[in-house]
Formats: C-alpha cells, structure tokens, sequence
C-alpha cells in the first residue's frame, strides 16, 4: 500500500462525488455540503489511525448519510418533524456502496453546475466551487482571498441559503440552457485561475495554489466533457499561461514581461500539453474564445524569442477573438501585435480607438500599452509619460514597480 | 476588489450619538457581515491619543498628536472586499450622514499582477 495517494489528495477527489451521491437524494444541499465536510473531517482523523477502507468513497457516503439523517433528526426534535422528512429522501443509510457505478462523473457535474448557478454572486460561485467541488476548507479558502474565515464563511453560507431560495434542484440543466450555464461554469474556473495567477507574483504571496486548483478542477471537467471544445481550451489556455509561471517575475519578485523572459524557464512539459490538447481540438469544433486565446499563447510558447514570435498569425487571432467576444482587454493585445507586424503607429491608432470607447475600466493598460508603443516609436518623453501615468492608476503592487521602472528607465536615458 | 472605508467625523461625535444612530450602524455592518462583505471595521480612539512617530536625522522620535491642525479626524474604518467600486461608495453613502462628515473610498493595492 506504499503507492497510495496521499490522504488529502484522495479526500479532495472524492468530496464532490461524495456530495453529489448524497445532494441527489435530498434537497437540503446546505444539509449534504455540512454532512459531507463532517465526513471528511472523520476521515481524516479515523484513516490513519485504523486504517483505511476498503472502500473510501463508500465509507465516505455511509457516514455523511449518517450525519445527515442524524442532523434531520436533532432538528426535527426542535421543530415539525414532517416537513424534514419529506425533505430528507434518503433512504436507510446504505452499509456499502451504491451500485450506480457510472453516475459519478455526473454527479460532479451538476455539482459544477450547481455551484456555478447564475443566481449566486460570482465571489459566491466561486467560493462554493472551491469548497464543493474543489474540496478545499473555509480556512483555506479564506486565507487564498486574504479574508478572515468568518468572512468567507458567511460568503459560502449565503451561497448555500441562496441556492435553498431558489429552488435550484440537483440535475443537470436541460440541452437548451446548458451552452449558457456552461459558460458560467468556465468563467468560475477561469476566475480561481486568474485569481490564483495574478498574486503568485513575488517572493511573499504565493497563491500557486489556486492556480493548481484550477487546473485539477479544469482537468476534471476535461474527463467529464471530453468533446467540448471550449473545455479543451480552457484547460490548454491555464497550462499554457502557467507554463510560464516560474519566468514571469526576477527574483526580488518584480515582473518580467513576455518579451523579456528566459524561455528556459517555462514548463516545456506543461506547453506541450497545451499545445497537443489546443491542436486537437482546432478546427474540428467552431472555436470559441478560450480556444483562441490559448493558440495565442500556444504561438508564444513554440517561439524560440520575442523576436522569433509568429506575429501575424497573432494579430489574425486577436481579430478572431474580437469578433467572438469583443472586449477591450482585447483590442489592447491586438495594438501590441499590430505594433510587432505593421509598426508602432499602426498600435496607437487601435489603442486611441480602444481609449474612445465608453464604460473602459483600463485606464492604467492603456497607457501602459501606449508607453510601450510610444518607445518603440522613439518618442521616449512620450512613453515616460505615459508610463508615468499607468504607475498612478495601476492597483497591482509588481506592475506599479514595473512600470515605474520603465519610467525611470526612460528618465535616464533621455537626460 | 478590497476598499478601505475611512470615515471621518466630528470630535466629540460619539457622545451625541443616538442609540437610533448607533442601531442604525449596527444594522448596517450587519448586513455587510452577513453578505460576507466586511473584512473588517474598528474604532478609533480620540485623536488626543494618536503618536506620531517622525525620523529627524532617521532617528524615531515620538510626539503626542497629529501634527495637522485639523476639525475633522478619522474616528473608523472599515475594510470591504466587494465586487466593484460602486459597490464600495454605495455601502459608504449609506454611512448616517449626522455621524460623519465625509467618507473616503480608497481601493487597495493588488500585491499580484495581472496575467500577461
């Protein structure tokens, strides 16, 4: 028994197949998620010192039934018994495990589904997600968002209340609404990644956890949806991002941008997935915008140097993703690969296009992208300015450092 | 997104509080606690007990009080994660305005960058 995996690791992969035996059968959902932590926590204290079960999941199902038939029972003694019984349809708690072998990879799903309701707030879904799904504690939760545990808590306790409130029921949703909650499900996924991505930044944060979350949870919707193509490049995008993780910043923890990293230190292991999960998948399914997006970053993982980089086929994808998903953030990353094909000015005419456009909450990227275009045009007054102005508005702590470096770069060299 | 919430207020505010202003806040930070909003909110004590601590030469010296000759003082804060600005000044405005005077909204600064 030396090759099992560790402890935590299996309780993390079970909890949402545990829940979502036990959620199909009551509707209580904020009964089963209580019962299910409790299970866990019994678990964790009872398998290594009596050994393990024969059977986990079953040994999981069994206690978190008893736990909720039990809670049922406590508080039907306070108030009307009747209506928690027909709450509860549970059958007697089962001693082994349930025969529908094949229903586990669904139950994960409307479990994703069901934590990714649009009815919750997004810091809600993702909360829930990440307990739920992810089998992460309160306490761990809290302490990647930098939130004292009551204050997640709360967040994850609304959630459930929220669900209860709408009546969500435990199925999955129907062929006309699932293109749509599917979405959600890959924005909430793609949120833990960022959210995970941005702060890893730095010798003091690191939040690679998150990252690493998502990516377990993207796998498993990988398993579960095999032929969806927007979860292939969902999962390619995170690996492809990631891969550059360790070359992203210097070793003070301030940022390194794209063109200036060691390519030595990216995972070659994790962009090669990247690309064989993305290659795979254009071109036999109408591309959707993760998909495009992670042939973006396929293209830069397979260049040797900024220099070496396909910027063509680049700025072509960005016209893509414009069409499919206009967004500012966008055409922003398009002005820099049309600086790359056609010359700075051709950048700043997409970047003074992007900064006339009504509601842009990206004041400090467009003058960042502009600071960039403008040096490479050789107007450096220009660019100092403009970086200047980025480091004022920024509310990223390694960018501010960054782009007042660039400044005072400029500063220097134009004395 | 985190907000810090700085009220400032008259001094002397608290000894003219009614206990309807006071359960009027209390109902308020109720709410935020309940939505999972609030981080965290603290007091703070008469500005006659703050220390300024400068560095003449780089050496700390400690002085009693602020050294601005100002009416209105930070008598609180408040700490929000929320979802967007609006949502920080739309909880700010609803501060009573007979206990403070003006309310600021500063966003924190992100201690990770954005992806690239």
């Amino acid at each position: 028994m030396t090759d099992r995996q560790p402890l935590g690791e299996l309780l993390r992969d079970l909890t949402p197949q545990v829940l979502g035996a036990l959620a199909g059968r009551s509707t209580d959902f904020a009964a089963c998620e209580d019962a299910v932590q409790e299970a866990l926590l019994a678990a964790s204290m009872q398998w290594p010192a009596d050994g393990w079960p024969e059977n986990p999941r079953g040994w999981l199902i069994t206690v978190a039934e008893r736990r909720l038939h039990d809670a049922f029972r406590s508080e039907s003694a306070r108030r009307n018994r009747e209506t928690h019984e027909a709450a509860l349809a549970v059958s007697s708690p089962h001693a082994e495990e349930p025969s529908e072998e094949t229903g586990h990879g669904d139950d994960t799903l409307i479990l994703l589904f069901m934590c990714c309701h649009p009815a919750l707030s997004p810091p809600s879904q993702l909360a829930l997600t990440l307990r739920a799904v992810g089998g992460l504690t309160t306490a761990e939760i809290a302490r990647e968002f930098m939130v004292p545990e009551s204050t997640m808590a709360q967040r994850i306790s609304r959630a459930k209340s929220r669900i209860r409130a709408t009546g969500v029921s435990f199925r999955l949703p129907s062929e006309a609404e699932r293109p749509d909650r599917l979405r959600v499900v890959l924005h909430v996924l793609y949120l833990v990644f960022t959210e995970g991505h941005t702060s890893t930044a730095g010798p003091v944060l690191h939040r690679a956890d998150l990252t690493s979350e998502a990516i377990r949870l993207a796998r498993i919707l990988h398993r579960l949806l095999p032929d969806d193509g927007e979860v292939t490049g969902l999962l390619a995008l995170m690996l492809l991002t990631d891969a550059r993780r360790g070359a992203r910043t210097d070793a003070s923890g301030a940022l390194v941008p794209l063109a200036d990293q060691d390519r030595a230190a990216w995972d070659h292991a994790a962009i090669e997935e990247g690309i064989a999960l993305i290659s795979a998948t254009l071109g036999t399914v109408a591309a959707g915008p993760y998909q495009v997006q992670a042939a973006i970053a396929a293209i830069h993982g397979e260049a040797r140097s900024a220099a070496d980089t396909d910027w063509t086929q680049i700025l072509l994808l960005y016209r893509v993703l414009d069409d499919l998903s206009p967004n500012p953030m966008t055409r922003l990353n398009m002005a820099v690969a049309a600086a790359m094909v056609d010359g700075p000015y051709a950048g700043l005419a997409i970047v003074a296009g992007v900064e006339q456009e009504e509601g842009v909450d990206l004041s400090h990227r467009i003058d960042a992208v502009r600071g960039h275009l403008l040096e490479m045009s050789g107007d450096l007054p220009g660019a100092r300015t403009a970086y200047r102005l980025a480091a004022q508005k920024t509310m990223s702590m390694p960018e501010q450092r960054y782009l007042e470096r660039q400044a005072a770069r400029l500063e220097r060299e134009t004395e | 997104m985190k907000y810090l919430v700085m009220l400032y207020d008259a001094p002397n505010i608290r000894e003219s509080m009614s206990p309807e202003l006071i359960e009027q806040m209390q109902t308020l930070l109720a709410e935020l606690k309940e939505s999972g909003e609030l981080v965290g909110v603290e007091a703070l004590a008469d500005p006659s007990r703050t220390r300024t601590v400068k560095f003449p030469g780089s050496v700390p010296a400690v002085t009693d009080g602020p050294y601005a000759e100002v009416k209105e003082q930070m008598g609180g804060f408040v700490l929000l994660d929320v979802e967007d600005e609006q949502r920080a000044i739309d909880i700010a405005s609803r501060w009573p305005p007979s206990v403070v005077s003006a309310v600021e909204v500063r966003p924190l600064m992100n201690p990770g960058a954005d992806p690239q």
